[in-house]
This record gives C-alpha cells, sequence and structure tokens, in this order.
C-alpha cells in the first residue's frame, strides 16, 4: 500500500520535474522555431500555431521511450519545426481562397528592432531588402525554401541541413543552386547594389 | 588569377564555394567576402519579439498539453462508430422489410381448422362442385 503511494509520489514528482525541464528548454528555443517558423511560412499567425504544434510534437514524443537519446535536440526540434511548416505549406496549396496578410498585420504582432549595423540607412535597406527576399521566397518549391531558409536564416551547414531533412547532401546542395537562381534578382539587390552605385 | 564574380561570391555565401588560394591573396576579393559577410549579418539579423507574446505562446502550449492528456480519444471514436452504425441500421431496414399477412386471430383459426376436419373431401374439390350447381 505504502509502496504504491510512494511509487505515485515518485512517478509525479518525476513527471513535474520533467515538466519543468521541457518549460525551460521551450523558453530557450522558442524564439529561435517561431522565426523559423516565420520566415518559412510568411505569416506570424500561422507561425504561432506552427511553433506551438512544433512543441507539443516534441513533449509528445520525448513521453515516448524511443525518443529519450537524444544527441543533438536543438537539430531534432528543428526538424519537427520544419516538417510541421512544410505540412502547413502543402495544406496552404489547397486554401486559395486564402489571403495575404498585410504587412501592418504583422506588425501588431512583431515589433521589428532595428538590426545591428554601423548606420541608419544600412539598416533600413537592410531591413526593405529582408522583407523582400522573404516575400520572394513563395517563388521557391517547398524543399527550395527549407533549404533556403536554413541556410539563409539559421546559417546551417549544408551537411546539417541534409540531416534535418533527411536529404543527401547533393541534393541539398541542388535545391539551394535553384534557390539562389530563383532570388537571383533578390539576392543581387541585397548583396551587390553598393557595387552598382560605385 | 581572375577575381572572383557575382556569383562566386553568392555561392561562396551559401556554402556552396570554398575560398581558394586567391581570395587568399587578393585584397580585393577577400574585402568583399568580409563585406558580403556583414551584410548577410544585417539582412538576417533577428527581430525584436514581445516577451509578453513569447510569454502568451508557452501559456497556449501548456493549456494544449493539458488539455490533450484530459482528451477521451477511444470514446469520441466509440460515438463515430455507433452514429455510423445507426445510419446504415436506418437505411437497410426498410429494404429487408418483408410484406406482412393479415393477422387473424386464434379462434378463426381454430374455426378453420375444425371445419377442414370435419369435411371429406378436400377443399379443392368445391370449385368442381360449382359447375354441376344450377
Amino acid at each position: 500500500m505504502m509502496g504504491a503511494v510512494a511509487d505515485r509520489l515518485a512517478a509525479s514528482l518525476e513527471s513535474q520535474a520533467s515538466t519543468r525541464e521541457f518549460g525551460s528548454w521551450m523558453a530557450a528555443e522558442q524564439k529561435r522555431v517561431f522565426l523559423l517558423c516565420r520566415r518559412m511560412l510568411q505569416d506570424a499567425g500561422e507561425a504561432d500555431s506552427a511553433t506551438q504544434d512544433t512543441f507539443i510534437k516534441a513533449w509528445r514524443s520525448l513521453n515516448r521511450a524511443e525518443s529519450k537519446d537524444l544527441d543533438d535536440p536543438a537539430r531534432w526540434l528543428t526538424r519537427i519545426a520544419v516538417n510541421t511548416c512544410l505540412d502547413r505549406l502543402r495544406s496552404r496549396r489547397w486554401q486559395f481562397w486564402r489571403k495575404r496578410p498585410e504587412p501592418e498585420d504583422e506588425q501588431t504582432i512583431l515589433q521589428l528592432a532595428p538590426a545591428a549595423g554601423p548606420n541608419a540607412e544600412d539598416k533600413i535597406f537592410a531591413e526593405q531588402i529582408g522583407q523582400r527576399l522573404a516575400t520572394a521566397l513563395d517563388k521557391l518549391s517547398l524543399r527550395q525554401r527549407a533549404v533556403f531558409a536554413l541556410r539563409h536564416y539559421e546559417d546551417r551547414s549544408l551537411a546539417d541541413i541534409a540531416g534535418i531533412l533527411d536529404l543527401d547532401i547533393g541534393t541539398v546542395k541542388v535545391h539551394l543552386f535553384r534557390a539562389i537562381e530563383k532570388l537571383r534578382e533578390e539576392l543581387h539587390d541585397l548583396y551587390f547594389r553598393d557595387r552598382v552605385k560605385k | 588569377m581572375k577575381h572572383w564574380t557575382e556569383n562566386d561570391f553568392e555561392q561562396w555565401l551559401y556554402g556552396l564555394k570554398e575560398q581558394d588560394s586567391h581570395t587568399g591573396t587578393c585584397e580585393e576579393c577577400s574585402a568583399e567576402l568580409e563585406r558580403l559577410t556583414l551584410t548577410r549579418r544585417l539582412a538576417v539579423a533577428e527581430p525584436e519579439i514581445p516577451e509578453e507574446f513569447l510569454a502568451e505562446q508557452r501559456r497556449s502550449i501548456y493549456h494544449r498539453l493539458q488539455n490533450a492528456g484530459r482528451n477521451f480519444a477511444p470514446l469520441r471514436w466509440a460515438v463515430s462508430l455507433a452514429v455510423l452504425l445507426a445510419v446504415v441500421v436506418s437505411l437497410t431496414l426498410p429494404l429487408s422489410k418483408k410484406p406482412t399477412l393479415p393477422l387473424t386471430n386464434d379462434e378463426q383459426l381454430y374455426s378453420d381448422l375444425a371445419r377442414i376436419e370435419q369435411t371429406d373431401e378436400p377443399k379443392a374439390i368445391q370449385p368442381l362442385h360449382n359447375l354441376f350447381e344450377e
């Protein structure tokens, strides 16, 4: 009798501890995951839902015995986030009536802080071109978008991206190459505008 | 050796091209690499997200996790199955319904049986008798 009570108490304490541990891990990863989702989905509201789904999936998976040994939790979480976003992008294809959110609406959710840089003009320019580039991601296929987002925004190595997306590195290179080709105009303006002026 | 082109620089930025001996020695190209690195850092700088928004998001996650533990998934399936069965039964029942014969009470049945028993001739003979009656 006492043993059963002690077991329940131990399980409850263990559960509370794991919830606390998960909570602090979530707080540490939350912003990164949200930004990744936002960059992939281009919609703050949808990115919010995707971020929530990501952590809920992670929690459920962690509660299953087979997922307890994770050598790289951040990468594992990124994989869940990317797959969640890809699922949403796939289902979005059928929602032809869906309207793009107004940039002003996004601003109410996110107050963009000025980027760190040498002068105000550069900051404004970087912000503008960043938004233009983000909008241009619609030109890319789902895989190209995922590869480009992970490389451009998260600065992940190609091997890392291959691991996250479960692709071989050659395929990642092809996707990235094609993505750069499609974004040529935006990337040119981002990186070589000054050269043209000179 | 020739200077790197815009294409080369772009590919290097995205990990598709490695630096070579030229960029190691050419001041112009190495300065361009530095400039591009800085530009990219500016363009991908993380926007600030209000802490209240993140806290609200965490609360939603906890709320959903709590509700997920309380849901009755098997019961949901049972309800769906019951509804499906009810629909199937209601659709098939009228089809399998057979026409019923008019009911007779017990007394009528017994009197019919007694009449049959009392007559010597089978009932089928009666129409033949009727032929010879004037």
